[in-house]
């Protein structure tokens, strides 16, 4: 069984004679006229009456759409999605995304331009083209022109065309037949070989999904964790006394604090709150009252709290004739020193801030053991 | 007219008159894959073992040290606060320069129809990506967990956050990114037919192969070639305005900041020219060596070296307007930052510095305006490695000296860089010259495609094709 004839070639040895010969062949014969070459002939397209590529517009199109998509990527993210301010700018100053826009138009127009032309307008990669194994490729991709006059769905009269090819100046002719691809281009060669890949691929991102998955902090990707320097609280082989902390000079105090030297509650009681009842000190008071008193003290001072149960200890309440009579100064020391359980809370509060606490306690007792006296005459109306 | 043998235009009247011949000696198409394709086909020679045994040994200490530095931390380079770009920003916008000058041969010289790109288009183009390979090296390390490179790169997260795409870094990104791709694509697509070329001449059945996969079945029909043609020269366009662009957001990285001496609106000229400057130096390098060793004389011819010293000498004298630019802006802006910086480049510590860069980019590079010296071989050679060394000084002083005296005098710092510094800039050396040697043995290292458009009589009469040379 003879195979289908795709094509006669007649071979050239300059551009010149090929292109000379391209109106003789097209007087003489039917079917379609194409030229192989080493390399661009300019002009040839206008001799075989080729369509104008459409290179120019595609490129420029894609272009246009990187452009836009680029500027309003970067507005919608930097300026809707996420806002951020730069250097006090509004949101969409679109002068700082013209760098990116740019670059995202020129990767789009020379994708478009470079695969565009190599994949959609000349279909390749094509490995079963009849003209790959012609006798005469060599030569082309050498140093030959070849004129072919390709059948055009009609069988092509081989000896009329190889005629004319001659006539015009051929130095030899090639009848290139229709013939199956060679095992390793055969497309189900291909197919696999891209199949394996893809599998490949597939494998490896697996494993390096896992990897990073269960040991995601191997060296070096560690991510800062492992630093020579000491962190609070932590044993350290560096200081003798194998503590990581280190403890101020002996005598320092902290600026704007006197040490206190009273020595117990009695000695305390000749203490006067410095502070006047004024209603910015009671809301301070109380403020300090509610972050560290109440929780074992109760909200209104009568020992009934949250922690007291978790605690084990036993508040006794403000509101007992005791408690009332005590003088500022030792409830001052019992809140600077401590006792029983309670410890001091000299760290927690200053000076200042421990008479406003009394305040409040004091307004607490008053305010609990209140007489028909103190409701102020309008309000009893 | 039969293309085998070609008389050498200029034979008729003086060399200096006509228009100057492209190849030396008979070349026709055939003869032309003979010879260029022929070295792909060859096993290569002792000399060649050699070479690339030393630069794959640097290269690989260059890796090792680059491993090191992930491992240990970008404490081991010499940056410290204030100068907090050292080696690995110098580096990275010097080669990102070496890269600049292929793209210019490439697309550049093709839009000016300069017919003597075609025979040194290819090397140069091959040497722009190898290039911007080794400066992409250097940003990636210099982040110091380069593992979490990608979030420069704009991606959902569930972080729910962007990049500053108002960050000249983040331009950074994208500029570079965009070239390095471009470049490739652009060399690839020109390497398709020499591929098919190839293909046909392969004896072995996996050459074959592996050629016929490479060059996508390229069968060379007229339309295929009137596509190519159009995209080839479209390409060339958007690669000019891209090569622009991309030094300029480099030295954005530095206009766009306070820094004195680097705040001045001059940087994205000044940058281009520099790096088309750098970029033809080690073109001139490199194919001062391959056209000796790969006996490519007759192709790059001495003409080729002529005007790529011209190239040079155009860029030296650019170079130097800038250089006194700076000087006028710090004068004539009365600002005493700007003054004391510049002082700086020219009195300070890196006074050495300074006055080396000026000496080997402006005053070396004066020698080219004699022919004889653009013609001579030890000259080019030493103007070449010169105006590199000079261009890689130039960056070291707008970088560290810019930096080492900031606004607070106490934080003054005189920067040094560590070994692990210089052992890491030697390896990308290595590297590039790796790459450079192993694509001089695996892929033609001529455009012969170009190459054959411009021989005499390429071109029919009458569609506008000329015989002169």
């Amino acid at each position: 069984m003879s195979n289908e004839i795709f094509s006669v070639l007649g071979l050239f040895d300059s551009a010149q004679r090929m292109t000379d010969a391209i109106p003789l062949v097209r007087q003489k014969v039917a079917g379609r006229l194409e030229a192989y070459t080493p390399y661009p002939v300019h002009g040839i397209e206008k001799l075989l009456v080729q369509r104008k590529s459409p290179v120019a517009g595609m490129t420029f199109i894609m272009g246009l759409i990187g452009a836009i998509s680029g500027v309003v990527f970067e507005m919608w993210a930097n300026g809707v999605d996420y806002p951020l301010v730069t250097m006090g700018k509004p949101y969409l100053s679109w002068e700082a995304f013209v760098p990116i826009m740019f670059e995202v138009a020129v990767l789009f127009a020379c994708f478009t331009a470079g695969l565009g032309m190599l994949l959609l307008l000349n279909r390749l990669p094509f490995f079963r083209h009849p003209m790959l194994h012609a006798r005469s490729m060599p030569l082309i991709t050498r140093d030959r022109f070849a004129l072919a006059v390709e059948a055009d769905g009609r069988p092509l009269d081989v000896a009329a065309v190889s005629d004319a090819l001659r006539a015009a100046g051929a130095e030899s002719i090639e009848i290139v037949e229709n013939l199956a691809a060679p095992g390793l281009l055969s497309p189900r060669f291909l197919f696999t070989a891209l199949l394996a890949i893809g599998l490949a691929c597939m494998v490896s991102g697996y494993i390096t999904y896992w990897g990073i998955k269960l040991f995601p902090k191997s060296i070096p990707v560690v991510h800062m964790l492992d630093q020579p320097k000491l962190d609070p609280q932590r044993e350290s082989a560096f200081f003798k006394d194998g503590f990581g902390m280190r403890m101020p000079v002996a005598g320092t105090i902290s600026r704007g604090h006197l040490p206190y030297t009273v020595k117990d509650e009695i000695a305390a009681e000749v203490l006067s709150n410095p502070l006047p009842r004024t209603p910015e000190v009671l809301k301070n008071g109380r403020q300090d009252y509610m972050t560290y008193c109440s929780v074992c003290h109760g909200i209104l001072g009568d020992g009934k709290a949250s922690l007291t149960a978790a605690y084990g200890a036993k508040p006794s309440s403000y509101h007992t004739q005791t408690m009332r009579d005590l003088p500022d100064g030792r409830i001052f020391h019992v809140i600077t020193s401590g006792k029983s359980t309670m410890p001091s809370y000299a760290a927690e509060l200053l000076e200042g801030e421990r008479w406003g606490t009394v305040h409040y306690v004091r307004a607490l007792q008053r305010a609990y053991d209140a007489k028909d006296e103190d409701i102020p005459e309008e309000s009893s109306r | 007219m039969s293309s085998d043998t070609i008389p050498l235009a200029g034979e008729m009247m003086p060399e200096i008159l006509g228009r100057p011949s492209i190849i030396n000696g008979p070349v026709s198409a055939g003869s032309l894959d003979d010879q260029v394709l022929a070295q792909v086909e060859r096993g290569p020679s002792a000399l060649w073992y050699v070479a690339l045994a030393i630069s794959s040994i640097i290269m690989i200490v260059g890796v090792a040290l680059i491993g090191y530095t992930i491992a240990e931390g970008i404490g081991v380079w010499g940056n410290n606060i204030p100068v907090a770009w050292g080696f690995d920003i110098i580096n990275f916008v010097f080669w990102i320069g070496i890269g600049h000058a292929g793209t210019l041969i490439s697309a550049i010289l093709l839009l000016f129809r300069a017919r003597w790109r075609n025979a040194i288009s290819r090397f140069a183009e091959a040497m722009t990506i190898f290039a911007v390979i080794c400066a992409l090296i250097f940003p990636l390390i210099h982040v110091g967990r380069p593992w979490l490179g990608f979030w420069l790169t704009p991606y959902p997260n569930q972080r729910g956050i962007w990049p500053n795409f108002r960050s000249p870094l983040i331009w950074d990104v994208f500029a570079v990114s965009t070239y390095f791709s471009v470049s490739l694509l652009f060399w690839y697509l020109g390497l398709v037919p020499d591929l098919a070329s190839l293909r046909d001449r392969a004896v072995g059945r996996f050459r074959k192969f592996v050629y016929s996969i490479l060059c996508f079945g390229w069968r060379g029909s007229s339309v295929h070639w009137q596509h190519f043609d159009k995209a080839y020269t479209i390409l060339a366009g958007l690669a000019t305005g891209l090569v622009l662009s991309v030094h300029s957001v480099v030295s954005f990285d530095f206009a766009v900041s306070l820094v004195p001496g680097w705040h001045m609106t001059i940087f994205p000229p000044y940058f281009v020219v520099g790096a088309i400057f750098a970029g033809f130096a080690m073109v001139v390098l490199v194919l001062a060596l391959v056209r000796r060793t790969m006996r490519l004389e007759n192709l790059i011819t001495i003409y080729h070296m002529d005007v790529m010293n011209r190239v040079i000498l155009t860029c030296s004298c650019l170079m130097g307007y800038a250089y006194l630019m700076e000087g006028f802006t710090a004068w004539y802006s009365m600002n005493e930052y700007i003054h004391h910086t510049f002082m700086q480049y020219i009195a300070g510590s890196y006074a050495w510095a300074g006055w080396t860069t000026i000496t080997c980019n402006i005053l070396i590079p004066q020698l080219l305006w004699i022919r004889k010296f653009r013609r001579s071989y030890p000259a080019m050679i030493f103007v070449a490695l010169a105006v590199t060394a000079g261009m890689w000084l130039e960056r070291f002083v707008i970088i560290v000296s810019s930096l080492h005296q900031d606004f607070l005098v106490t934080s003054w710092h005189f920067y040094k860089p560590t070994i692990v510094d210089l052992g890491i800039l030697c390896g990308t050396f290595g590297l590039f010259f790796t790459m450079v040697l192993l694509f001089a043995r695996v892929l033609p290292v001529i455009a012969t495609t170009e190459m054959k458009m411009v021989l005499p009589g390429a071109q029919p009469h009458h569609l506008g094709g000329s015989d002169e040379q």
